[in-house]
C-alpha cells in the first residue's frame, strides 16, 4: 500500500448538520436533504455556489424506488452543474470518496450526504435482498437473526453477556434499568427489545475543505487523520462471529494506534456490537463511546455511519483531540470503516 | 495539483449476450475481472482495493450486491466500495478507482461493473415497478425529436449510425449484437418503438461485465518495459445536473459541456476534433452520436450529424466513434459505461484487436446517465503526454 | 395529518446458477446435498471461490449429511412473511455431517427449549422439489431426514435456474406541498408553486426549487392555466412486463401552459389517438372524479384527478423553437 503520509493535502470536516431523527417523516428524501445540507453549510457562511464536489450517499431498496438518488440531485443546487457522484452505500463512504477527490487537489470544499427514510419498508422484508441469492435470500434470512447469532457468538466468547448488553442500552438511550430490560422476553434470542435498533427517518449532511481553507472557515476544523474501510466474506457462517478483522485492519490502515483517542462513535446498531468493536478496536474504560447515543438512540439507515463521524467530529471542534468515528455495512458487520479525527493547530 | 499518474495495465470484458444462463453472478463478474488480470499479468493478490458499480439492484433484485460478491472478487480484506451513478455509473467507477491511485491511497486497483438483465425486466425496472414504464426510449425520444429539428439533420443519419455501429461489433468478438447483414434498409424496416426511434436504432438488453485494473506510475511503467503499453489516465471528471427546471435543455446538456471542458483542460486537448483519434461515447440510440459529437466539442453545434453522413465517424473516418460498436451493439447497462472508458483504453494501448483505429494515441471515453443529466467522461493517452 | 400511499414492488427474479451451484440445486431435487471440497474443508453450500482469496475451486463436490449438529440457533417467535415456516422455529447454523462448515436454515422444533447447541437435526424435504435451497423445508430434531407429503422425484433435467420472488411494500408519506396539489385538482385547479428567488414556477407537487435549494410553501402558490401547446411527445411502444398496465402504443405529452414558463413534462392523453400527436396541437385539462388512479379516476400520484389533456381543436401554434422546451 502507498504510504498515507504522502499525501500533501489535508482534509478536515468543518460542518454537519442532521435533521430531527423520527420515527415517521412527513417529508420527501430530498426535503430532507435539501434542510441538512443548508444547515451544515449557513454557519460556515457558505452557499451551495462554493461547493466544489458532492457525493450522496442512499440507497433505492430503502426508499422503494429505482434511481431514486436523482431527484436528490435537487437538493444540491446542481445548477451550474456541478461535480457529483453518489454511493448506494452509507454517507460515511460518501465522505471517503469526497476525502480521495479532495486530495487530488484541484478544488477545495466538498459536501457529503447519507439519507434514508427506513420507515417505509419493513426491514425484515426488505434486508434479506442483501444476502446470497442463492442460498440466504430465499430463507427470508433477516438482519434480526444474523444480529442474533453474532450476538450468541460474541456472548459465548466472554466479549458481552446479557447483562452488559443491556447496560450498554441504558447508557445509549440514557434511560431504563437493567434488571427490569432483563426480565423481558426475548425478541430474538439473546436479544431482546432493547439490544435492538430504533426505526429512524432521517438524513445528515457534513462539509469538508482542504487545510488552509478549512483552517480559514471554523476555528478548530476536525482533520482527518486517517480513514479506511476493509470487507469480509459475505456468507456470515464462513465467518468468526466473535471477531472483526476489517475493523482490525482499517483501523490500523486509519492510523488508530497512532495515538490515544478520547472519544469514540461506533455505529453500533445491536448492543452487543458495541461491545465486540470495543474490544475488536482495544478501546479501554478511558475512552468515551457513543457519547451521542449512537445507532440505539437513533438509526437512520444510510446516514447512520456519517453522523457517528458528525458526532466524532463535533468532539475535536468542541476542544477535543482526537476521536474515531466507525460506520459498517451488510449482515454481522461484514464491511467497516474506520475514521480518526484529530485537532491540527 | 497532487494527481499522481495512473495507468490502465488490464482491461477485461465478457462475451456479452441477452441471457448469460451458464454463469451465476460471480461467475459473471469472475469472468471479466480474471480477463483483466490476466491482461495485467496480475492475480487477486495485486489488487488492493476493489470499486464496483452497477445501474439500479431493481434489475437483478440484489441489494447492494457488492455485499455479496465482497469474496467472488477477491476482496476479502481489502477496500469494497460501490457506487451509482446512473447510466454513468461505469464510467464512475473507473474514475473513483483512479482517484485512490491518484492520490497514493492505493496502488493497484480494480474497477469492476456489470449487469445481469436476464434475472428481471429493464423497462420493469426504470418503472419501479408501475405499470405504463416510459423505458429509456420514451424517455429519451422527445431530446431526439428535438435534436432532428433544431439541427435540420435528415432521418437516415440514425440509420447510419444503426449500421455503422453494428458493422463494428462485428469486428468485436465480445458484443452482444452480431448481426452479419445489417443494413439501412434492415434499418428502416425494423418496428418503430419510441418514434423517432426505430428497433433497430435502440441498444439490447445484456448481461455482461467488464473490468478494468488501473496502477501507479511505476506499475505503469513497469507493464510498458514489458512491451504491454499501459494507456494513461490523462483527465477525469464528472458533472450533474438537476432533473428538469423550466429551460433546462436536455439535448445540450450544460452537465456534458462542462464535463468535457474540464476532461480538455486536465489533458491539454485545445482542438478536441482534431486531437482526439477515437471515441467511445455512450450511444444507447443511434442519434446520441451526433448529440453527444456536439455536446461533447467534437462537432460544431448543429453539424454532428455531418461527421455521420460524411463517414467522420466511420471505423477507417478521421474520427472514429464507438469503433467497438458501443452500446448500441452491447448494453449491460450498469457496465457499458465501463466498457466504454475500457475500449477506449485499448485503443490507445493498441490492444483494441480487428476494431483498434491504427495509431490512436488519445481517446476519450464517455458515460451519461437518468435524463442527460449524469456525465463522466475521461481522456485516456498512449503517453502520459501524447500531444506533446 | 399526515396521508400515507402504499405501493409494493413486486418482481419473480429469475436466478441463473451457474455450474457449481447448479449441481447443488439439482442434487436437493434428488433429496442429496453437496459440499465442496477446498483443501481438507468441506465448504457448504458450496461456493465457486475460496471465500477468502476468491481463488477458483476445483468444483469437486462431495455429499454430505444429510443430517448435522446445531452450532448455533436462535428462535424466531413471529415469523416473517419470506421466512420457511409460518409458526415460530429457530434459525440455526447446522454443521451437516461431513462439513467443515455450518449451513443456515430453519429447524422446526417446536419451542426453544428443545433446541441446544449439539442438537442433531435432519431434513424436512419438500415433496415435490425444484432446485431451491426451500426444497429443504427445514430441519427437524434427530437423525432420520422426512419428506413432507407425496415424494414427486427428482427434476428430470439438471436444474440451472431459480425463481426468486421479490416483493415489499412500502408505505410513503405525501409531503405537503405533494398534498395540497392533489387536492387542488380534486377542485379542478392546477396549482404551482413559484420561487421567490428565481421566479421559476414549479407544477406537479414539487415543494422545492431546485436552482436555488430551497422549499416553496403554500405562501408560495400560484394558480395555473388549463390550456396549453403540445411542445415535444413521446408515443411509447409496451414492452410486457409483470405489473404493465399497457398493451397499445400510448402517448405522453409534453405541455407548456399559456402565457407561463411551466412545462409538464411526460402527460398523458385523453381521446388523442397516438398518431394524431403533434408538436404544436393545442390542448387542455381534462379531470377526473377521483385523484385516485385507475379506469375513473385521475393519473394519481401528484397529479390526483388530473386524468391528462385533450386537444381542443384550435389551429396548432406554429414555433420551432416550440420543440425545444422538453422541461
Amino acid at each position: 500500500m502507498a504510504d498515507a503520509a504522502d499525501s500533501l493535502v489535508e482534509v478536515a470536516v468543518v460542518g454537519w448538520a442532521h435533521t430531527p431523527m423520527v420515527r415517521h417523516t412527513d417529508r420527501s428524501e430530498t426535503e430532507l436533504l435539501m434542510e441538512a445540507i443548508t444547515a451544515a453549510l449557513d454557519p460556515l457562511g457558505l452557499t451551495r455556489a462554493d461547493v466544489d464536489f458532492t457525493c450522496l450517499g442512499s440507497c433505492d431498496y430503502i426508499t422503494g424506488q429505482a434511481f431514486s438518488f436523482v431527484s436528490n440531485l435537487d437538493a444540491i443546487g446542481a445548477w451550474p452543474p456541478k461535480r457529483d457522484s453518489h454511493v448506494e452505500m452509507d454517507g460515511a463512504w460518501a465522505l471517503y470518496e469526497a476525502w480521495l477527490r479532495l486530495q487530488e487537489g484541484d478544488i477545495e470544499i466538498a459536501v457529503v450526504t447519507g439519507s434514508g427514510r427506513s420507515s417505509t419498508g419493513d426491514p425484515a422484508l426488505i434486508y434479506p435482498m442483501e444476502m446470497d441469492p442463492y442460498f440466504l435470500a430465499p430463507l427470508g434470512a433477516d438482519p434480526l437473526t444474523f444480529a442474533a447469532l453474532q450476538a450468541r457468538a460474541v456472548i459465548a466468547a466472554g466479549i458481552a453477556d446479557e447483562r452488559s448488553m443491556a447496560e450498554v442500552a441504558v447508557r445509549s438511550r440514557g434511560r431504563g434499568d437493567v434488571d427490569a430490560l432483563l426480565a423481558e422476553d426475548y425478541l430474538r434470542r439473546p436479544l431482546r427489545r432493547h439490544d435492538v435498533p430504533p426505526i429512524t427517518d432521517g438524513a445528515a449532511a457534513m462539509v469538508l475543505a482542504t487545510g488552509p481553507r478549512a483552517r480559514r472557515l471554523t476555528a478548530r476544523p476536525a482533520f482527518i487523520a486517517g480513514l479506511d474501510h476493509r470487507t469480509e466474506c459475505h456468507y456470515p457462517a464462513f465467518r468468526r462471529l466473535d471477531d472483526s478483522p476489517s475493523t482490525r485492519l482499517a483501523a490500523a490502515a486509519a492510523g488508530l494506534g497512532n495515538g490515544p483517542v478520547e472519544v469514540a462513535e461506533l455505529q453500533a446498531a445491536f448492543t452487543h456490537e458495541e461491545l465486540l468493536l470495543r474490544h475488536v478496536l482495544r478501546l479501554g474504560d478511558g475512552v468515551t463511546v457513543n457519547p451521542s447515543g449512537g445507532a440505539l438512540a437513533a438509526n437512520p439507515i444510510m446516514a447512520t455511519g456519517l453522523c457517528r463521524i458528525g458526532f466524532a467530529a463535533d468532539h475535536v471542534a468542541g476542544g477535543g483531540n482526537r476521536a474515531l468515528a466507525h460506520a459498517t455495512s451488510g449482515p454481522c458487520l461484514q464491511q467497516n470503516l474506520v475514521c480518526v479525527l484529530e485537532h491540527r493547530s | 495539483m497532487s494527481r499522481r499518474p495512473c495507468a490502465v495495465v488490464g482491461v477485461g470484458q465478457t462475451h456479452h449476450k441477452s441471457r448469460r444462463l451458464d454463469v451465476s453472478f460471480g461467475g459473471l463478474v469472475r469472468e471479466a475481472v480474471f480477463r483483466a488480470l490476466d491482461d495485467a499479468h496480475m492475480t487477486m493478490a495485486d489488487i488492493e482495493a476493489v470499486v464496483l458499480g452497477k445501474a439500479p439492484d431493481l434489475f437483478e433484485g440484489v441489494m447492494k450486491p457488492e455485499l455479496y460478491l465482497s469474496d467472488a472478487l477477491g476482496a476479502v480484506g481489502k477496500p469494497m466500495f460501490r457506487v451509482h451513478t446512473a447510466g454513468s455509473v461505469g464510467g464512475t467507477t473507473a474514475i473513483v478507482a483512479a482517484s485512490h491511485v491518484e492520490v497514493g491511497k492505493h496502488r493497484t486497483v480494480l474497477a469492476v461493473a456489470f449487469e445481469k438483465q436476464s434475472e428481471g425486466n429493464a423497462q420493469f425496472a426504470l418503472g419501479s415497478g408501475r405499470g405504463a414504464s416510459l423505458g429509456a426510449g420514451g424517455a429519451f425520444a422527445p431530446f431526439i425529436r428535438a435534436y432532428i429539428q433544431r439541427s435540420g439533420a435528415p432521418e437516415h443519419i440514425g440509420w447510419k449510425v444503426a449500421v455503422k455501429d453494428r458493422r463494428n461489433a462485428l469486428k468485436n468478438p465480445y458484443a452482444h449484437l452480431q448481426i452479419e447483414d445489417i443494413s439501412i434498409e434492415k434499418v428502416k424496416a425494423s418496428p418503430m418503438m419510441w418514434e423517432p426511434i426505430r428497433f433497430l436504432e435502440s441498444c439490447p438488453s445484456s448481461d455482461g461485465a467488464c473490468a478494468v485494473v488501473l496502477t501507479d506510475e511505476a506499475g505503469g511503467l513497469a507493464a510498458a518495459a514489458d512491451g504491454r503499453p499501459p494507456a494513461w489516465v490523462l483527465g477525469a471528471s464528472s458533472r450533474s445536473e438537476p432533473p428538469s427546471f423550466p429551460g433546462r435543455d436536455p439535448v445540450r446538456p450544460a452537465a456534458a459541456v462542462q464535463c468535457a471542458a474540464d476532461v480538455y483542460a486536465q489533458a491539454g486537448i485545445t482542438d478536441p476534433r482534431r486531437q482526439i483519434d477515437t471515441a467511445e461515447l455512450y450511444v444507447p440510440f443511434s442519434w446520441y452520436e451526433p448529440i453527444w459529437l456536439e455536446a461533447f466539442g467534437l462537432a460544431d453545434e448543429g453539424e454532428g450529424w455531418r461527421l455521420v453522413d460524411d463517414g467522420t465517424t466511420e471505423l477507417g473516418g478521421t474520427l472514429p466513434i464507438n469503433p467497438s460498436g458501443g452500446v448500441l451493439s452491447t448494453n449491460p447497462i450498469g457496465a457499458s459505461g465501463l466498457l466504454r472508458f475500457a475500449e477506449a483504453a485499448n485503443q490507445v494501448r493498441g490492444a483494441a484487436g480487428e476494431h483498434q483505429v491504427d495509431g490512436a494515441k488519445l481517446a476519450i471515453g464517455m458515460a451519461y446517465g437518468a435524463n442527460n443529466q449524469y456525465f463522466s467522461t475521461w481522456a485516456v493517452g498512449s503517453s502520459p503526454d501524447p500531444l506533446r | 395529518m399526515t396521508r400515507f400511499v402504499e405501493s409494493t414492488i413486486t418482481f419473480p427474479y429469475k436466478r441463473s446458477l451457474g455450474p457449481l451451484v447448479g449441481a447443488f440445486m439439482t442434487a436437493l431435487t434428488e433429496r442429496r446435498i453437496l459440499g465442496v471440497r477446498h483443501g481438507d474443508q468441506v465448504l457448504v453450500p458450496p461456493m465457486e471461490w475460496d471465500p477468502a482469496t476468491g481463488a477458483e475451486l476445483a468444483h469437486d463436490l462431495v455429499e454430505v449429511g444429510p443430517a448435522g449438529t446445531v452450532e448455533s440457533w436462535t428462535w424466531v417467535p413471529s415469523p416473517s412473511a419470506q421466512h420457511p415456516l409460518r409458526h415460530a422455529f429457530a434459525f440455526a447454523l447446522i454443521r451437516l455431517d461431513g462439513a467443515t462448515t455450518p449451513l443456515l436454515h430453519a429447524v422446526d422444533a417446536g419451542s426453544p427449549s428443545s433446541l441446544d447447541v449439539g442438537t442433531r437435526v435432519a431434513p424436512r424435504w419438500r415433496g415435490s422439489r425444484v432446485g431451491r435451497i426451500d426444497d429443504i423445508v427445514c430441519f427437524v430434531p434427530g437423525e432420520a431426514p422426512e419428506v413432507e407429503g407425496e415424494d414427486a422425484g427428482p427434476a428430470e433435467e439438471p436444474v440451472t435456474r431459480m425463481d426468486y420472488l421479490a416483493s415489499i411494500t412500502y408505505t410513503n408519506p405525501v409531503p405537503p406541498a405533494t398534498d395540497r396539489a392533489v387536492a387542488a385538482t380534486l377542485e379542478r385547479r392546477l396549482v404551482g408553486l413559484g420561487c421567490p428567488h428565481c421566479g421559476r414556477v414549479y407544477a406537479g407537487g414539487r415543494g422545492h426549487c431546485p436552482i436555488d435549494a430551497v422549499e416553496l410553501g403554500p405562501d408560495c402558490e400560484v394558480e395555473l392555466p388549463q390550456t396549453g401547446t403540445v411542445t415535444n411527445f413521446s408515443i411509447v411502444t409496451p414492452v410486457q412486463y409483470p405489473g404493465q398496465t399497457e398493451t397499445e402504443p400510448f402517448v405522453r405529452a409534453f405541455v407548456l401552459l399559456d402565457g407561463t414558463d411551466v412545462v409538464l413534462p411526460y402527460s398523458p392523453v385523453v381521446d388523442l389517438p397516438a398518431d394524431q400527436v403533434r408538436v404544436g396541437q393545442r390542448v387542455e385539462a381534462v379531470w377526473a372524479a377521483s385523484a385516485d388512479e385507475g379506469e375513473q379516476g385521475g393519473m394519481g400520484g401528484a397529479w390526483g384527478a388530473l386524468a391528462g389533456w385533450r386537444p381542443t381543436g384550435e389551429p396548432d401554434v406554429d414555433d420551432p423553437d416550440l420543440v425545444n422546451r422538453i422541461f
